[in-house]
């Protein structure tokens, strides 16, 4: 009979610790959400997630407008290897009055400065994912940085004045150079947790088939986070608890990314998404938000799926939490997982890295685009996947990065980017500058604008609309642009950004009033008011007038 | 044991059930001569479970996406 009843236990604790406990904490998110804070008083103003019933959510401002979010990726907060000095300083003041300071020569990516974002914005960029080492926040345990803290809020300065969102990115790659030097292994590529916090037990650090990830050491450190050894996923939490408390009443911060292209390390799909990541994210935004989903557990030690986390009092409620998909994902362009409801926080977002042709399995054959065989689906089968991964979680989804060798700009950005509009998705390209590298806006040679990219990147859209099924169409080859939308007169209106490089006409027909001003940088921006009924905003075909190199 | 595997490896939760099932009729038609009745319960259980949190959760998501 004891034994019965111990076995019995065991089967109930397994099963509350594994799929069955996973999925009912789940569900039991649908059930009662979780109020978000009603934004308001910002300098900017306050971004959610709107959930249309039985429609996609996606990202609205306070007059409830899906809002496009078009911005790039600078690399010039994060601490990489080889673990000497930082290339360029951390105090912010030395960035003061528009100064630029230099970077070491060895450094792959140069400062971030006032006028990186002066010239994202004259592009036509209205935000910025600003990825942050855990390295540099929390050097040692339990003590963060607040110089670094103070180079965070002057970039979300800068962009503030330039009517830029700042996505705040807990960014790593490999898990950190802190795994060590060894075979094959550039520690100039790696980023992220601090050295107190990666724990490799003696795993060696050798790089196999060149791909950063695939090391022992790598393995055994993600998994060590996963699994909370030694408390350090709560001290993940703490971290970003710390950075949300500094910027819970900052609207230019339109959220935090909980954690860049998360690596499973010795664990499987989709066990690995299901018992570990989701769950992980989850915690974070009760920590964060105070939203109380999850068993009230202990923490310091492996928690199971089950668990929630306590509220550690920052009460943020009005930023969105921006969710990366698995690396495995990345790689295979198909879900890899269940994709269950995640919080009964609202404004979530699925956090999508958009790589195909790249760092999928048909380049990992070694087949180069156009002539592939994956994914079977070509573009598409990421991005249908992808939305119906954020429509099971009740997120919206935005392409958190995407980018390539500049000479395939014209198959894979180009189709990127068309994806993108035809799902009315907001994208953030990688990579900004990047010194020694090729995959930066700008050449690594003369520093140059890549003029292709400007093309490309500089585009005419939408950047706020009352109409979620607003449809529109740029030709970068022609600068022609084309919108359509459907309004109810005192809607909010439509408005458009056309790049200081589209010199065409501007034209509104249908129901809607218009104006239309035009920026120093000669921009324009197009005010479509609707009146009620269908209306559009075009673009004449023109000559664009490129400032870039060729 | 595969009963267990199979709530964190849902993969394994229909040779659970087979094995579970199978065993327990072995234990019946053997009169008394063979034991384990708990165990293989315990591991049909474990694998019902598994299989309902795997097909909750599918069907979840093909409604919800």
């Amino acid at each position: 009979m004891i034994g019965r009843v111990v076995v019995a236990a065991l089967v109930f604790v397994v099963a509350l610790a594994t799929y069955p406990g996973a999925v009912l904490v789940s569900l039991a998110t649908r059930v009662v959400p979780t109020a978000a804070a009603a934004g308001s008083g910002g300098t900017l103003p306050w971004l959610h997630v709107a959930h249309p019933t039985g429609g996609m959510p996606y990202i609205a401002d306070e007059q409830g407008r899906l809002v496009l979010l078009h911005g790039a990726i600078p690399a010039g907060l994060l601490q990489f290897g080889p673990g000497l000095a930082q290339p360029f300083p951390i105090d912010p003041s030395a960035y003061e009055g528009d100064r630029c300071p230099a970077a070491a020569g060895w450094s792959r990516y140069p400062p971030l400065c006032h006028s990186d974002l002066q010239a994202m914005a004259a592009l036509g960029f209205n935000s910025v994912r600003l990825p942050i080492s855990w390295s540099l926040l929390e050097p040692q345990r339990g003590r963060f940085d607040e110089v670094y803290v103070a180079r965070i809020a002057q970039v979300v300065e800068w962009a503030r004045a330039l009517r830029m969102y700042v996505i705040v990115d807990m960014h790593q790659n490999g898990y950190s150079y802190f795994v060590g030097p060894g075979p094959h292994v550039n520690l100039a590529y790696l980023s992220g947790a601090p050295a107190w916090a990666t724990l490799t037990d003696g795993f060696p650090s050798q790089v196999y088939r060149d791909q950063r990830e695939l090391n022992p050491a790598v393995f055994e450190a993600t998994t060590n986070f996963w699994y909370d050894r030694d408390g350090i996923q709560d001290e993940y939490i703490a971290a970003l608890a710390h950075l949300a408390r500094r910027f819970k009443d900052d609207s230019a911060v339109v959220g935090y990314g909980v954690y860049n292209e998360p690596w499973p390390g010795w664990n499987l799909s989709p066990g690995f998404e299901d018992l570990l990541l989701f769950p992980f994210y989850r915690r974070v935004i009760d920590a964060i938000t105070g939203a109380h989903d999850g068993l009230p557990c202990w923490s310091g030690f492996f928690m199971p799926a089950v668990c929630g986390y306590r509220d550690l009092g920052v009460d943020d409620r009005r930023h969105l939490m921006f969710l990366d998909t698995g690396l495995v994902r990345e790689v295979t362009d198909f879900p890899t997982h269940l994709g269950l409801p995640v919080s009964s926080y609202p404004n979530l977002v699925l956090a999508l890295h958009a790589y195909t042709h790249i760092y999928t399995i048909d380049t990992f054959r070694g087949e180069k685009v156009p002539n592939t065989d994956y994914p079977w689906g070509g573009y598409d089968q990421s991005y249908d996947f992808a939305e119906r991964e954020a429509k099971a979680m009740d997120a919206a989804l935005f392409v958190a990065e995407f980018g390539d060798d500049p000479s395939d700009d014209a198959l894979i950005l180009k189709s990127q980017l068309q994806q993108q509009e035809k799902r009315r998705l907001g994208f953030a390209f990688w990579t900004w500058t990047e010194s020694g590298g090729s995959w930066g806006m700008f050449t690594s040679a003369s520093g140059c604008l890549r003029a292709g990219r400007e093309r490309l990147l500089a585009r005419a859209y939408p950047r706020a609309t009352a109409d979620p099924q607003v449809t529109f169409h740029y030709d970068s080859d022609t600068g022609a642009f084309s919108l359509s939308a459907t309004g109810r007169a005192g809607d909010a209106p439509t408005i458009v950004y056309v790049p200081a490089e589209d010199g065409g006409a501007i034209a509104i027909s249908g129901a809607a009033a218009s104006s239309t001003e035009t920026a120093q940088d000669g921009s324009r921006i197009v005010t479509a008011s609707p009146t009620g009924g269908q209306f559009g905003v075009t673009v004449a075909a023109g000559q664009i007038r490129l400032s870039g190199c060729p | 044991m595969l009963g267990l595997l199979a709530l964190p490896f849902g993969v394994f939760a229909p040779f659970a059930i087979w094995s579970g099932t199978r065993s327990l009729r072995r234990i019946r038609a053997s009169e008394g001569e063979l034991r384990g009745s708990g165990s293989a319960v315990a591991g049909l259980v474990a694998g019902l479970l598994a299989l309902g949190a795997f097909l909750i959760g599918t069907v979840y998501w093909l409604v919800a996406s």
